[in-house]
């Protein structure tokens, strides 16, 4: 399988102001310390081998999206946050040759992030295309429609020309799509989301996004255990501090880099991607994170196998 | 891998000391959570406001530890409030605590002495 990120920040989706393009631009000025490059590629190189990736590169602000190939060729979607629209575009092209203009979505919820991309997906307005949404809430059709209603937004759902089938799935039972083993699993958060198991030739890749584990149900986290079972790629809601979860954002929905990692250890999982990050960091923030996620995956290993951390950024592609 | 954690605790004239030994992770989180609580509620018997959690032989706690730190400190608001305070982590707990931001909730001092409310 491959997955490939198109939105990876949580809540609202957010842009590089001025002053960060220009602090990049300042840090790897003063890191060349005077040097002289034959070409961009050769800059470039430079860059990627001796500069911060928050500085030669960014984390990217669009919201929750993330596709999945290795099935049966149709496009396989996680959410439709703002990073839709540009997937949208690229299936475009992908389509003029001659991928299938089948798209299976999968729905961890219907908050606005995790949605807001849809009014600006162009492939509903192909009549030729057909649009699988795959979700556990019932009421998933409803949040997409009320959505394109003329309050808040111009283009009423009916005029949209693909073909649209809803399918509502209940969770901890196996079922296949779109050439995949699917399962989804019931998380905490408001008016409930869903995390996906996808399961191919042997390999797992788990999305479990805008899920919150609480500090006085942590018996229930050996559920998620299962379910991230020897997984090969964890993407997981890693938007606040441990410490933010149990104070000031309680409640709010979302869970630590360090439950996500407790979790992957106790489970076995092979690869852990951050994800969901919060609209108010910086891509400095996003690095450190990171970083003591690392460091904490390791003060915490005993003798466990090691956990790749890695942190998703809009356009990452991972191969699983 | 060592598995087990151990924890006593003492009960001074003006606090009272738990003293957790191991490490804590989801196999022992819960019993660690149950001391805890234990340790706030004897403080509270005691007519006394400070729970000291001595951390010198502590190897490490993953989150479920941090939280059963969280629960205990829940217990800990009323009826009658009990201050708890972390003394003496590790290099390693230090790194964690930090980390987590739990360094933030709780008050870590270096020593059981200096662990004064406040």
């Amino acid at each position: 399988m491959l997955v490939r990120f198109w939105g990876t920040r949580g809540s609202l989706p957010v842009a590089q102001k001025f002053g960060a393009i220009q602090g990049k631009i300042a840090r790897a000025l003063v890191a060349a310390g005077g040097r002289t490059f034959a070409d961009e590629a050769e800059a470039a190189a430079f860059a990627a081998a001796n500069l911060d990736f928050a500085i030669y590169g960014a984390y990217g602000g669009a919201t929750s999206c993330v596709e999945i190939e290795g099935g049966d060729g149709s496009f396989i979607i996680c959410d439709m946050g703002s990073g839709l629209r540009e997937f949208g575009l690229d299936s475009f092209r992908r389509a003029a040759e001659g991928h299938p203009k089948v798209y299976h979505f999968f729905l961890s919820h219907l908050h606005w992030d995790h949605i807001m991309g849809f009014p600006f997906f162009g492939p509903a307005f192909d009549p030729t295309a057909t649009i699988v949404v795959h979700s556990g809430h019932p009421d998933a059709e409803a949040g997409l429609r009320r959505q394109q209603e003329e309050i808040s937004f111009p283009v009423p759902f009916e005029w949209l020309k693909a073909r649209f089938e809803f399918i509502v799935h209940k969770p901890n039972e196996a079922f296949e799509a779109a050439g995949l083993t699917v399962t989804l699993t019931g998380q905490h958060h408001s008016h409930e989301s869903f995390g996906y198991r996808f399961e191919s030739g042997g390999k797992a890749v788990i999305y479990s996004t805008d899920s919150e584990h609480k500090v006085d149900n942590m018996e229930s986290e050996a559920a998620f255990e299962t379910f991230f079972k020897d997984a090969n790629l964890v993407i997981c809601d890693t938007m606040y501090s441990l410490g933010d979860t149990v104070s000031l954002k309680q409640d709010w929905g979302h869970s630590s880099n360090i439950v996500a990692v407790d979790l992957c250890h106790a489970a076995g999982s092979k690869r852990l991607a951050l994800f969901h990050h919060e609209p108010t960091y910086t891509d400095e923030d996003i690095q450190r994170m990171h970083g003591e996620t690392i460091r904490y995956e390791e003060l915490v290993r005993a003798g466990r196998p090691a956990l790749e951390v890695i942190c998703a950024y809009d356009g990452l592609e991972v191969t699983v | 891998m060592k598995s087990d954690m151990k924890w006593t605790d003492e009960t001074l004239p003006d606090k009272v000391v738990g003293k957790v030994e191991g490490r804590i992770y989801e196999a022992t989180w819960e019993a660690f959570a149950n001391q805890m609580i234990g340790g706030v509620r004897k403080a509270r018997d005691a007519g006394l406001s400070l729970l000291v959690v001595d951390l010198t032989k502590l190897d490490y706690m993953s989150s479920r530890g941090l939280r059963a730190l969280t629960l205990a400190s829940r217990e800990a608001v009323k009826p009658e409030a009990v201050t708890i305070i972390l003394a003496a982590p590790n290099d390693q707990m230090r790194e964690i605590l930090e980390i987590s931001r739990y360094d933030k909730i709780f008050k870590v001092v270096d020593n059981v002495a200096a662990a004064v409310p406040g």
